[in-house]
């Protein structure tokens, strides 16, 4: 087990290496001029654009660039932004606050309604209540997530209207309200997948040898299927859901867009737009590392689960 | 000369098939013939009736310019579809070459081009478009570009899978035996016999294809206005929700019954292909993470 651990946490690095280069040079093929971004279109003296360049590191080479910019990184220095010229730490601390706990508030909300669902599907298997099941999920997974956030919107607006889904928060109770709606909106892709997983896995399970065994010896039929069959069908599952949560970081931008939540995806966004890629490289990185570290994770769990992976 | 599949074939079609289609033709035919149908240029302002509900001049009323919202939901389709066609060409013209050689010739070319594969996958597929359109600038194209090579690498591992089948049957030994060269045998023998199979899969890539240029519309990245798209219309919609829901409630539906249409038809044609899966409704991340699993679970046997 430790050698698989080590092997996996290898290729992380790897791919981290790999990312930082790719990030790193591809912000920099962008024609625009980090000067007149951090300028924001004033005029100046030639001295103050090369005070800029100093304060910057713009006037290092861009191999040196690239190790101060890793440098800073180790040390948990994010750098200067362009546009707003403070360091990025202090922008980027409350937002990812945000970001995290909208994707881990989804995957609950996913877990919660997928697993049942999945289990009620495989046992009524090819009946009306399963095709609709099935109907559901591919609606579900057909549904772009900033699409359902505005029909949520619209359907809290006319049933609920005082509900505060929106605006600044300064506990934590307020703080999972403002949260909740737009979790709901970013599990359904998440719902639909683990439904349809857990709904295969289910019925593999019910139709497995020692089901039949259990049944021979009679043991009560829901004790068979939530504690036999539900505690195996449920591996797939977290190995999915495990792999999911990485891309649903990024999905959150859409999300967070919507409901105007400042999380690190309206960060990044906004700053493509205005061209300050000192934070594009360094959010983009960040969510590369989050969405790697989740799915080393998950392979680490999942082989600590299935023995015959780690012995690979 | 394509041989006769031995495969048993399931029927194609099936009630969700022919809804299905149905809807996908008279959406293509209605988006085709928009100059036709669109009783209003998509672009033509309007400030007196603007944010007006359904009536009889504007069927789904109008935007926050008073720009006719069925004539742009039109127009917009064409930039959607033709749009999530070109990420899917793109994703053809390179990744089916990609497979074909890799699994034809194997080797250390065919170590190489999977190793990028596999990293191109293992990075979050929206993330890697908008660092693409940081680099390369905003707008519709480099949106498409950027989708069409981050969809590149499924492509090339789906057509590689698909030769490593078909290479070893008895009509590529024929071909070889009559002397056909290496080329001639890839895309005139064992291509035609993939393209069934790699149908699903391109079908309900478009069906992707059409949600991510939304996607990448919707926060800006994409198509810039005033150019009409599903994507971008909801985003410009959306500040009226209260006011007028169409605005944005119009393109969304739109946007969930192609994709869908799409799903289905997909599922379809795998039922068609394969009907021991018919019960299994296919879900394009769905089946590729099952595959990773199925993956995995070779090599611990192997192993063993």
């Amino acid at each position: 087990m430790g050698k698989f651990i080590l092997k996996r946490i290898g290729q992380l690095i790897l791919s981290l290496v790999i990312a930082s280069i790719l990030v790193f040079i591809f912000v920099r093929l962008s024609d625009t001029d980090p000067v007149a971004v951090i300028l924001g279109g004033k005029q100046t003296s030639q001295e103050t654009i090369q005070a800029i360049k100093e304060k910057f590191n713009l006037d290092k080479p861009i191999f040196q660039q690239y190790l101060l910019w890793i440098d800073g990184l180790f040390h948990g220095d994010l750098g200067l932004s362009f546009k707003y010229q403070t360091g990025i730490n202090e922008l980027i601390g409350p937002r990812i606050l945000t970001t995290l706990g909208l994707v881990s508030a989804s995957s609950v909300i996913a877990l919660v309604i997928a697993i049942p669902l999945g289990i009620f599907c495989a046992v009524k298997k090819h009946t009306l209540w399963d095709r609709s099941g099935s109907i559901f999920s591919l609606i579900l997974a057909g549904c772009p997530s900033f699409f359902v956030s505005i029909l949520l919107i619209l359907l809290i607006s006319a049933v609920a209207p005082s509900y505060p889904f929106t605006g600044t928060y300064s506990n934590f109770a307020e703080y999972c309200q403002r949260l909740f709606v737009p979790s709901l909106a970013l599990a359904c892709t998440m719902i639909a997948l683990a439904s349809r997983v857990m709904r295969s896995s289910m019925i593999e399970q019910i139709n497995a040898p020692y089901t039949m065994t259990a049944v021979a010896k009679g043991v009560p039929q829901g004790r068979i299927l939530f504690k036999h069959n539900m505690r195996n069908a449920v591996i797939p599952v977290i190995a999915i859901v495990s792999i999911q949560i990485g891309s649903m970081v990024v999905g959150a931008v859409l999300v967070e867009n919507v409901f105007s939540l400042s999380g690190l995806g309206t960060f990044l966004v906004d700053s493509i737009t205005s061209s300050d890629y000192a934070v594009v490289q360094d959010i983009t990185i960040m969510l590369v590392f989050l969405f790697l570290i989740i799915s080393t994770l998950a392979d680490i769990i999942y082989a600590a689960i299935d023995p015959r992976i780690r012995l690979k | 000369m394509r041989t006769k599949k031995e495969k048993k074939l399931g029927k194609l079609f099936t009630p969700s098939v022919v809804i299905s289609l149905t809807v996908l033709v008279i959406i293509l035919v209605c988006v085709c013939f928009a100059d036709v149908l669109a009783q209003y240029d998509p672009n033509e302002l309007d400030i007196a009736n603007m944010l007006k509900g359904p009536s009889a001049e504007h069927w789904l009323g109008t935007d926050k310019t008073g720009r006719d919202i069925l004539s742009r939901l039109l127009y917009g389709g064409r930039t959607s579809l033709l749009g999530a066609l070109g990420v899917v060409g793109i994703s053809i013209v390179i990744g089916v070459p990609i497979g074909l050689l890799s699994g034809y010739h194997g080797g250390k070319l065919d170590s190489i081009l999977m190793r990028i594969c596999d990293v191109i996958v293992s990075f979050p597929a929206l993330l890697l478009a908008f660092v693409f359109v940081a680099a390369f600038g905003r707008g519709l194209f480099n949106a498409i570009l950027a989708l069409g090579i981050i969809y590149i690498p499924m492509l090339a591992k789906l057509t590689r899978s698909l030769v490593l089948v078909e290479k070893n049957k008895t009509y590529v030994e024929a071909a070889k035996s009559i002397g056909f060269s290496d080329m001639r045998i890839l895309f005139s023998q064992i291509l035609p016999n993939c393209i069934s199979t790699m149908m699903v899969e391109l079908t309900l890539d478009l069906g992707y294809a059409i949600l991510d240029l939304a996607s990448m519309s919707f926060l800006g990245l994409g198509v810039q206005p005033p150019t009409s798209d599903w994507g971008a219309m909801l985003e410009e919609g959306r500040i009226y929700l209260t006011t007028s829901p169409l605005c944005a409630i119009a393109p969304g539906i739109m946007i969930i019954v192609t994709v869908i249409a799409l799903n289905i038809f997909s599922d379809g044609i795998q039922g068609y292909l394969d009907p021991s899966q018919r019960k299994l409704p296919s879900i394009r991340s769905y089946r590729k993470l099952m595959s990773k699993l199925a993956a995995k679970k070779n090599a611990g046997k192997a192993a063993e």
